[in-house]
This record gives structure tokens, C-alpha cells and sequence, in this order.
């Protein structure tokens, strides 16, 4: 760190305004390189209330850290800036430092100067100085007028709604109870179950799918925690963060609705199967069907199998379909579990009959992970494997002596053009999102591209939304195994947990406020909240307008629609925004 | 046929029944195989074509009959074993060679007996057996009693009944054998694009069938040379003396069995011309008396280490072993055991009776032998020198061939 400390000026010292630190990070090179920031730092230095100005090699290293730990306590400091990178990266970091230095963390202000400024103006230093001068001048404007501010604490109910009663929905009900959290279980269809119900034998541990919801719904029965409703759906929610209210409507169309007061909710609504277009692979042909289809009959066979009477001696896979845009569909991604659930199909139809002839028409065999064994097991069965190319999927086409025949290359025998004579097809179609419109619109929950559930990061926050405590799990976030649901299930109920034990939950305190004094009842603010935030209310003498802190998420669309301008956004207060524009305005670029 | 040029012909009928076909003829669990092509980098006789033998296995798992039966490559295998060695599943792919080479002789065979012997043991144990005690009641019908004084075989059976005999037996093979030759033939000319127009046709035609006759007779089957030099793995042919290597067992058995046929043929072709009678008692030196003393020692060699080697599993190549081949090898040694007992007896003094037995043994096992050749192991010793032969011409420079 350059020594660069001023002792406070006289003429500062008699203004008696603020006593703030300034930090210019090189960030190793990677703003230095581009922007001098000691000229930076000389620019900034007489600009009035700067009690110390440094720069600094990598702020958010630990030393500098305690170093403007130190400064801020041995020259008292009410007000930090650091330029820096992207907040995103280290506001916490530094409102952290503030909190430990006994500064409170929102007289903090973080200034852009690498993405914003050194990376994108690699060409030109003077300029590139000029800008990282100003926005730095905007960061102490804004922190000159900054107050302390304290998080908001919102007590949070015990209870978590969980939409979706299949196999995560069961699992997370079971383990949220067991965490001592009440607990509603809301299921569209008249029983639980989900999908898994309807499976015979699963991977690897051979148990009906069947018997294992039983072995859930049995548990779920035995906690007097959990409350289930059936035949029931999401219709509305209110409220905030720890304190949800949800409408649900039960007995169908025209019935009732309960109200369920949540802290949190899962949502484990599931997937759909795809559905093979007409003509897709021979779908609607006769004995062309998908892969549930298929599994259902070889569930339900003790024997040899047959399909609509007549015996099945030959079968043909075809897999990918719907998913991997295979054969011309949309669907980019991989559905995960079809490769396995197909294999394990297929050593269970050599198992009721071996001389039955299987060849799976594949692309990619992706029995990952522990999965693997299958695929030996299959062609130690008797499963033959022919890879195709989407550049040419395989052809389905019914013959006139009412046999099916599959057209394929074959890219392990020399891209040779086979013709397969089979009594079945089974299009392995993947999973699609479920059409859930009503709840995606009453939680606000957001959807991707693929219009599954989107997390809010794939890899450190995998179950969390957008939307503060509404969490999803299994394979309404995307494709996967029941395996894989269970374990976001899992996950829900750690962050379920993480939110509703301690009873309470801080909130950041960056929400709109209402000046009731100016407010002249208007009403134009209330439509503008996303959230329901703002409520008109009233005194003994007159109505104004108020704003719920904890729904509020900070996002200032009300603020330009009130004519009075009675309406701030803490943390960015008009007077902040102001002087940043003003201060930002006096440096020539 | 290479990735890129993708032909427009109709695409291939796929037989659901062919690999369950195949399996009854021993192929072992081939559906194992994930096309790796591991046995393909290892196997000595996949030089030139580098899908050998993935490829075949891929025909077999897939029901691609034709493209099966037209495969030269079937036969240039000889079962060294190192593909099973060193396959990652377990496959067994020599041993699923040899299972279709069976199947191969079977299908090209139209009586369908090739078929029977071959998938079902017990028919084939029952006609072997039957078959010869046929022939020796046949023989024992018109047997006379046996003569005292110096041996003589003719005078206990007639010449001229063992002669026709031995005639219609040849004739039977032969139109048997040659059905299946030319199916054979046919199939795996029209595969390779060669016709009788150009093997015979012009003189660079023939100079290419004589150069690729010279390599599947002379070269491969009288000469072993890729056995030899290619087709056994250096630990395997290290482990044994240079007298107990598999080539040249095979070859002994090969080169006794011709050069027995070939002291028979001459014998009686002296007979004809009047030199000497057949069955005269000549001395040990004659040259056609020691031609087949020696043919007879090395087949009795042969044929006996072959059994002890396949008894004892003793490599890579007799690890498994069906009735077929206990069969040949059974066939075989009686016959060439039995010949050279006759010859025994014709010199020692006296008049051995069981020697007149033995000779009945003889005669009636060796018209069991030829008379079952096409339709058991021993129709390799035909098949496999054809298939060769359209090696042969593959392996010349292509220009030629227009």
C-alpha cells in the first residue's frame, strides 16, 4: 500500500462534514496497466471530506483489508469507498470490513473501475484516468450522504409449503418435519406418488417404485407435522419472506381455498413426458410407442411379453427423442435418466424372456456414473447396440405384410444401411417441463429457456430462486434421476431450515420508504410494485401511502411514479444520486 | 467402403435369427462385444483390413447373414486365440471364429446334415458310430473267412467291394462337396466384384488366379506359412518345442493325410498300370510303400499330440472343444492308427489274425471319414483353401483386376 496518507487538512477539518477513506485497487495490473491510479488518487485527494486516499496492489487481499480496517478505526472514519472491481464481486467483502472496523456497512460504497472502466478502455490511459477520477468523485459524493442503516429483522414462520407431492416432494416433506418444521404437502392429483409410483423394478437397489412411495407416504403419515392435501392447487400468495401466505384451493373447480401461512416453499412440481409429434419416428404407427408406455407392459408382464395380443419376439430402441434435438426437435438438453432407465428395461425384458431380440438405436450412451453396469449387463443379455448419426436418424415405416421396420446406419458397421424387422418400437422420449401456468404466475417463479426452473446459480446455490424463499427441487429445475430429485429435495429442506430455525431472518435494508408527510394519497404507486408492496393506509386524520419492508425487494419502480417525489429508495437516496451525477459531472472527460 | 462414400444400394435385411443360430453352433456370449475393435489391433491376420475380425462379429451380432457368408476373412483366421486374450469383455471372439466357421460349412452344406451334426452332438456321436459299424457289417457280408498262410487283406475282403465302395463314396462326397464349393464361391466373388470372366477370362486374369492358387495351396495350406509365422503368439510358441509347435502339428496332419490320399491314388494307379497289385508285399523302401509310411507316421503324430494338446487344453487355441473336433481328430487317429497296424502286420511273421480286424476297422472308418468330410471339421481342409484364394486375389494390385 502506497503511503498516501493525509493528515486532515485544516479547511477540512472546519467543514465539518465527513471523514472518508478512498482506495484505488490495481487489481494486480489489471486496472493499473490501464488507468494510472496514483494520478487517480492525487485528483481525488483535495476533493473535500477525503481523510485518507490510497492505493492499494489487491484490496480484497487480507492484509488490505486490515490495513483499511486499521485506517478506519486510528482516523475514525464514518465513510469507505473502494474502486475496485464489479460489486457483484465484493460488496459483501468490504461491507464486512466496515462492520468489523465498528463502521456500519451501508456508509460503504463499492466504485467500478475494472469492468466498467480498465477493461473496456484498454486503448486509451488518459482517458481511461480521466473516467476512473470521475467515478470515483461519484463514489464519494454518494458516500457523503450516506446514512447507517440496519438490516431489517422479519420474524419467519415455522412451516413450509410443499407443491408437489411425487417422490421430492415426499422426501423434502419428511425431512423438514424431521427438522421440526410444520409442514403442507399440496398435490395436484388425487394421491401421491408422482411418476415413481408407476415404476416397477428401479436401479440399482430392485425395489418396486411403487413400494418405495408407499414406504414414503407411510412416513409422512406417521408425522403428525405434516398435512397433505390432495386433489388441491396453488391459487394465490401474499406476504413476504418468512411470513408467506398461500391460497390453496382444494376440491377442485368451485370449491374452497385454505389459507396456509409458510416461511417457505418448495416447489417440486416434477416433469412431463414428451410426446412424440404425429409421424415423429413412426409415432402413431401402430406398435411405435415411448418408453413410460413401454415400461408400464414390461412392468406388468410375469412372462413373455405381448403387445395388443400379439407376442413381441423383437425390439427395437430408439433413443434421445425428444431430447438433444434429435431427429429435429427443439429440445436442446439431455434428459438424463433415459439412457438408464432403457438399458434396465431391457435386461428386465431378457429377463422374462431371453431370446427376445433387442437393438438400441442410440446416439450417445450415457449410463453415467453408477449407471454403467447396466449397459454391460444389457448386451451381456443380448442387447445390440447401433450408433446413429442425427445427421441421419433412424426411419420407421409399417410394411405391407403389417410388420415394422426400422431403417438405420449403423456408424459400427461402416455406416451401413440396415433394415430391422421388430414387432415394437419404443421412442425413449425424455422429460419435459410441466405445464404449470397458474403457479409459474403466482409464484413468479422463473423459468429458463428450456422452461424448466431456473436456480439461481447452477453450481453454489442450486435449489434457491429468485424469489426469496421459494425453493425448487427434483425435476421441475431440469431433467434427472429420482436419485437426483431426492437429494435437491434434500438441499430444500437445508435451506428451509437455514431460513426458519433461527426464527427470524435479516433482510437488507436497501427498500423504498414513504414520506407520509408528502404523500398526497394519490394511488398512482400502488400498481407499480411487482411485489404487492405498497398499501394505502390510514391515520386518524388522512391516508398515505406505505411500503412493506419485507416484500419490498428495493427495485425503485414506484419512485419516478410518484408525483410528490415522496418516495426514496435507502441506499440510493435522491441527495446519493444526485451528488453523483453532480460530482461525476465536474471532471472533465 | 470408407465413412464418406455411403452407397445407394437398398439396405440390408436384417436376420433376427442369425446370432441365435450361430449360438448353437458354440459360439460363446458374443453379444459382450461393444465393437472396441481391441481383437481387431491385435489379431496377426489384420493387417491390411484393420475391421478383422470386429467386423464379423458385428455381421454376426447384427443378423447380417450375407454379408457373413461372402467374408473371406472367416477364413484366414487360425485361431490363434490372442483375441480372446486380450478382450476387454470377455467375449471370446476366436472361439466365436471358429463357432462361425462351423455355421459357415453348415449353411453352404444343402442336406442340412452339416447342421444336424453340428448342433446336436448326441445325432453326431450316433452316426459316427453307426455309420461305421454300417460299413463294417457292409464289408463283413462279403467278408471270407480269414485266410491262413502269408496276410492277405484282399483274400478277407474283396478288392473290388472295398474299390466301388470307395468309388460311390467319392462320388457322393464330391457332388456334396462341390455344391457347397460353389455356393461358397459364388458368394464371396460376388462380394469381392470377381467373376469367372476375370479370373479366367484374359491372361492377366489367370496370371492373378495362379498367383492366388500358388498362395492359398501352396503357401497357406501346404506350406503354413502365416500359421507359422504369424498366427502364434510368441509366449505360446516358446513355451513348446519347436516339434510341438501348433503349426507344425497341423501341418503333419495336413501333409500325412494328402500324402496318404496320394500313396492310395498311386497304388492303385500302378494297379492300373499293370507295375505291381495292390496289397502285393513289397519291400519297406518302395518308394509309394514309404511315401505312405511316412504320410501314416506323420498323421499318427499329428493326430495324437493334436488329441493330448486338446485334452490337456494345453493353449490359447484348445480351450474350448466341441464333438466336431474330438470327432475329426478321433476319425483321424483311428484311421491312421489302424493303417499303419495293417502295415505291421503285413511284415511280421506270420499271420497276425487281429491284423485282418483292424484292417476291417480301417476300411470301414476311412469311407466314414471321407464320406462325412463336407459335413463336419474336415471341410475346412476344402473351404478354407477357396476362401484363401480370394485372399490371394485381393492381396494383388488392383488395376490388374479390371
Amino acid at each position: 500500500m502506497s503511503d498516501e496518507t493525509l493528515t486532515p487538512t485544516p479547511a477540512e477539518e472546519a467543514e465539518g462534514g465527513r471523514r472518508i477513506g478512498v482506495y484505488v485497487c490495481h487489481c494486480g495490473g489489471n486496472i493499473s496497466d490501464y488507468v494510472d491510479v496514483e494520478k487517480v488518487i492525487s485528483d481525488i485527494r483535495e476533493s473535500g471530506d477525503v481523510v485518507v486516499s490510497r492505493t492499494t496492489m489487491f484490496a480484497c487481499s487480507d492484509a488490505s483489508q486490515q490495513d483499511i480496517e486499521a485506517d478506519i478505526k486510528a482516523n475514525n472514519l464514518d465513510g469507505l469507498v473502494v474502486a475496485s472491481c464489479s460489486p457483484k464481486l465484493h460488496t459483501y467483502t468490504f461491507r464486512g470490513v466496515a462492520s468489523r472496523a465498528g463502521l456500519n456497512p451501508y456508509e460503504y460504497t463499492q466504485v467500478n473501475i475494472r469492468e466498467q472502466c480498465s477493461w473496456v478502455h484498454t486503448d486509451d490511459r488518459e482517458g481511461a484516468t480521466a473516467k476512473a477520477t470521475a467515478l470515483v468523485m461519484a463514489g464519494i459524493g454518494r458516500t457523503r450522504n450516506t446514512i447507517p442503516l440496519e438490516p431489517m429483522v422479519v420474524d419467519t414462520i415455522p412451516h413450509t409449503l410443499v407443491i408437489g407431492g411425487g417422490i421430492a416432494g415426499l422426501r423434502a416433506a419428511i425431512g423438514l418435519a424431521d427438522v421440526g418444521l410444520r409442514v403442507t404437502v399440496v398435490e395436484r392429483e388425487l394421491s401421491l406418488g408422482g411418476w415413481v409410483k408407476q415404476l416397477g423394478r428401479m436401479y440399482p437397489h430392485g425395489k418396486d417404485g411403487r413400494r418405495l412411495i408407499e414406504d414414503l407416504v407411510a412416513k409422512v403419515k406417521s408425522r403428525p407435522a405434516i398435512t397433505v392435501l390432495t386433489g388441491a392447487e396453488v391459487v394465490g400468495k401474499a406476504g413476504s419472506f418468512g411470513n408467506y401466505h398461500v391460497s390453496v384451493r382444494v376440491g377442485g373447480e368451485g370449491a374452497g381455498t385454505i389459507d396456509v401461512a409458510v416461511g417457505s416453499i418448495v416447489v417440486a412440481t416434477g416433469f412431463e413426458a414428451y410426446t412424440p409429434e404425429e409421424g415423429e419416428l413412426g409415432f402413431g404407427t401402430e406398435g411405435v410407442i415411448t418408453l413410460p408406455e413401454f415400461k408400464e407392459l414390461v412392468d406388468g408382464a410375469s412372462g413373455p411379453l405381448a403387445w395388443k395380443g400379439r407376442p413381441v419376439r423383437s425390439v427395437a430402441y430408439i433413443y434421445c427423442v425428444g431430447s438433444r434435438n434429435t431427429a429435429g426437435c427443439s429440445n436442446a438438453y439431455c434428459s438424463r435418466f433415459c439412457c438408464a432407465s432403457t438399458v434396465q428395461t431391457a435386461v428386465q425384458v431378457s429377463g422374462l424372456d431371453p431370446s427376445v431380440r433387442q437393438f438400441h438405436l442410440y446416439r450417445d450412451m450415457r449410463t453415467y456414473g453408477k449407471f454403467e453396469p447396466l449397459y454391460t449387463e444389457a448386451r451381456d443379455a443380448g442387447s445390440v447396440f447401433l450408433k446413429f448419426d442425427n445427421d441421419e436418424p433412424p426411419t420407421v415405416a409399417m410394411g405391407a405384410n403389417g410388420r415394422l421396420t426400422v431403417t438405420v446406419r449403423d456408424l459400427l458397421t461402416e455406416r451401413t444401411e440396415l433394415a430391422l424387422p421388430v414387432d415394437l418400437v419404443v421412442l425413449v422420449t425424455g422429460m419435459v417441463p410441466r405445464e404449470n401456468a397458474e403457479l409459474v404466475d403466482v409464484l413468479k417463479l422463473p423459468k429458463g429457456a428450456d422452461g424448466f426452473f431456473n436456480e439461481i446459480h447452477p453450481k453454489l446455490r442450486p435449489v434457491e430462486t429468485v424469489v426469496d424463499g421459494v425453493l425448487i427441487a427434483g425435476a421441475c429445475q431440469g431433467p434427472k434421476t429420482s436419485a437426483e430429485s431426492v437429494t435437491q429435495a434434500l438441499a430444500s429442506v437445508t435451506q428451509s431450515a437455514a431460513i426458519l430455525k433461527k426464527g427470524f431472518t435479516e433482510l437488507d435494508p436497501l427498500v423504498a420508504v414513504v414520506d407520509a408527510d408528502q404523500c398526497t394519497a394519490c394511488g398512482d404507486c400502488l400498481t407499480t410494485c411487482p411485489y404487492d408492496a405498497i398499501k394505502m393506509s390510514e391515520s386518524a386524520d388522512r391516508h398515505f401511502a406505505t411500503i412493506d419492508a419485507a416484500s419490498c425487494k428495493g427495485c425503485g419502480g414506484c419512485i419516478p411514479y410518484c408525483p410528490e417525489n415522496a418516495i426514496d429508495l435507502l441506499g440510493y437516496t435522491d441527495a446519493e444520486v444526485t451528488a453523483m451525477i453532480t460530482n461525476m459531472a465536474e471532471v472533465p472527460v | 467402403m470408407t465413412a464418406t462414400s455411403i452407397p445407394v444400394s437398398a439396405p440390408v435385411a436384417v436376420d433376427l435369427g442369425l446370432y441365435p443360430e450361430i449360438q448353437k453352433f458354440g459360439a460363446t456370449d458374443i453379444s459382450a462385444c461393444f465393437s472396441c475393435g481391441t481383437c481387431s489391433a491385435t489379431c496377426p491376420m489384420s493387417q491390411t483390413d484393420g475391421t478383422f475380425p470386429r467386423r464379423i462379429i458385428r455381421y454376426a451380432q447384427l443378423g447380417m447373414k450375407d454379408a457373413l457368408l461372402s467374408s473371406k476373412e472367416l477364413w484366414t483366421c487360425y485361431q490363434c486365440g490372442e483375441c480372446s486374450e486380450s478382450c476387454p469383455t470377455k467375449a471370446d471372439p476366436s472361439e466365436f471364429m471358429a463357432a462361425t466357421r462351423r455355421y459357415a460349412i453348415a449353411s453352404y452344406d444343402k442336406t442340412r446334415l452339416a447342421r444336424a451334426m453340428y448342433t446336436r452332438p448326441a445325432v453326431a456321436t450316433v452316426l459316427a458310430v453307426a455309420l461305421a459299424l454300417f460299413f463294417a457289417a457292409f464289408f463283413l457280408t462279403a467278408a471270407g473267412p480269414i485266410p491262413g498262410g502269408g496276410f492277405s487283406i484282399w483274400a478277407f475282403i474283396p478288392e473290388e467291394l472295398v474299390h466301388n465302395t470307395g468309388v460311390v463314396v467319392m462320388i457322393l462326397v464330391a457332388l456334396a462337396g462341390l455344391a457347397g464349393v460353389v455356393t461358397m464361391a459364388r458368394d464371396i466373388g460376388r462380394k469381392e466384384g470377381v467373376s469367372l470372366r476375370s479370373a479366367f477370362g484374359t491372361r492377366a486374369g489367370l496370371a492373378r488366379t495362379g498367383r492366388a492358387l500358388w498362395f492359398a495351396i501352396g503357401r497357406e495350406s501346404f506350406g503354413q506359412v502365416r500359421f507359422r509365422d504369424e498366427c502364434e503368439a510368441d509366449d505360446v510358441a516358446k513355451a513348446v518345442p519347436w516339434y510341438r509347435r501348433r503349426w507344425l502339428v497341423h501341418a503333419m496332419v495336413v501333409w500325412g493325410f494328402v500324402g496318404l490320399l496320394a500313396a492310395t491314388g498311386l497304388d492303385y494307379g500302378l494297379a492300373l498300370i499293370g507295375v505291381k497289385a495292390t496289397g502285393t508285399l513289397v519291400p519297406v523302401w518302395y518308394p509309394v510303400r514309404l511315401l505312405g509310411t511316412v504320410a501314416g507316421a506323420s498323421l499318427v503324430y499329428g493326430a495324437t499330440v493334436l488329441i493330448i494338446d486338446r485334452y490337456r487344453k494345453a493353449n490359447r487355441s484348445v480351450t474350448g472343444s466341441t464333438t466336431a473336433d474330438w470327432m475329426l481328430l478321433a476319425l483321424l487317429w483311428v484311421t491312421a492308427v489302424t493303417g499303419f497296424a495293417i502295415e505291421l502286420a503285413l511284415y511280421l511273421p506270420g499271420t497276425p489274425e487281429w491284423g485282418y480286424w483292424l484292417f476291417l476297422v480301417h476300411v470301414s472308418v476311412a469311407m466314414e471319414l471321407v464320406l462325412l468330410a463336407p459335413f463336419m471339421k474336415l471341410a475346412h481342409a476344402v473351404y478354407r483353401p477357396v476362401a484363401l484364394f480370394f485372399v490371394g486375389l485381393a492381396a494383388q494390385p488392383k488395376e490388374a483386376q479390371r
